[in-house]
């Protein structure tokens, strides 16, 4: 009886022992890894969309339609050109000196 | 076991909800990104100045000589301004908004004649359009606001009058249009 009387009060110090309380109990671990596997992938999401919306604002920047005639005047017609060539076949003379002055065009002032 | 059954049909009206979210997001940003896109316009004030000097160059010069209405005799004809070209080549400004409002149109152009002895000095020039867009040609393309202002074309070109004289002709073209070709 006496026996008993000690294993009951042991018992009860053991039990008013200050036990630390278990925020994350081993069955919710699994909740909370999940949880934050979404919101992970959430991020990642909002932050490729983010990217390719900058992306668009920057290709919209240089939308312009540009032809380099002179690059291409083999394939395609030069028409200024032309007209020069067809002046050299009535005079060349100062070719050279009229070709430099042609070929500084561009330099608008 | 009924607050088990309560409790799975949340998460799954929760699950719902973030997949409508994220649907949402989904869709706003490929919204975004296609409105972004094809709401700025296409500038193509650059071919339109090109195609402008072209214009010119063939109302000037045709087959290597100088149509003979610029000369009065070997000179110059004086009386030859930049309206009478205008009318001459059929160009018509008036292709905007304020039709007739000298200050709304957006094109000008200009017209060098350099003889052979003076280069750098033009020995006859006219010029047509809103004088007010030439300035803009002065700055540079580095500049911060390039693609608001005007965009001038440079065209140069040889060509003889009747009297086998050779001349040095350069065509400068601007065009304004901004609003229209650059998004504000």
């Amino acid at each position: 009886m006496e026996n008993l009387q000690k294993m009951l009060n042991h018992n009860k110090k053991e039990s008013m022992k200050l036990v630390p309380y278990n925020f994350f109990p081993k069955n919710r671990k699994g909740q909370i890894g999940e949880t934050i596997t979404w919101i992970v992938a959430t991020l990642v999401l909002i932050a490729i969309l983010i990217i390719f919306i900058f992306a668009s604002v920057a290709l919209s920047k240089v939308k312009t339609l540009k032809t380099d005639i002179k690059a291409n005047a083999a394939d395609s017609a030069d028409w200024i050109n032309a007209k020069t060539q067809v002046a050299y076949s009535i005079s060349s003379v100062n070719k050279n000196k009229i070709q430099l002055w042609i070929s500084q065009e561009g330099g608008i002032e | 076991m009924k607050l088990k059954t309560m409790n799975k049909k949340g998460a799954d009206k929760i699950l719902t909800i973030y997949w409508f979210v994220i649907l949402t997001l989904i869709a706003g940003g490929i919204f975004a990104m296609v409105y972004v896109f094809y709401s700025t316009p296409y500038d193509v004030r650059g071919i339109e100045g090109e195609i402008f000097a072209e214009r010119i160059a063939d109302c000037i010069s045709r087959q290597g000589i100088i149509d003979q209405s610029f000369f009065l005799g070997k000179d110059f004809d004086k009386s030859m301004t930049g309206e009478k070209f205008t009318k001459k080549c059929n160009l018509n400004f008036n292709v905007e908004e304020g039709y007739g409002d000298i200050s709304q149109i957006q094109y000008f152009y200009r017209v060098e004649f350099y003889t052979l002895k003076d280069l750098t000095k033009a020995n006859y020039s006219i010029y047509d359009g809103n004088i007010n867009w030439e300035s803009d040609c002065a700055i540079k393309k580095d500049s911060k606001d390039y693609t608001r202002l005007a965009q001038c074309t440079e065209e140069r070109l040889y060509a003889l009058n009747q009297g086998g004289e050779q001349y040095l002709i350069r065509i400068l073209s601007v065009v304004g249009k901004s609003a229209k070709n650059v998004k504000s």
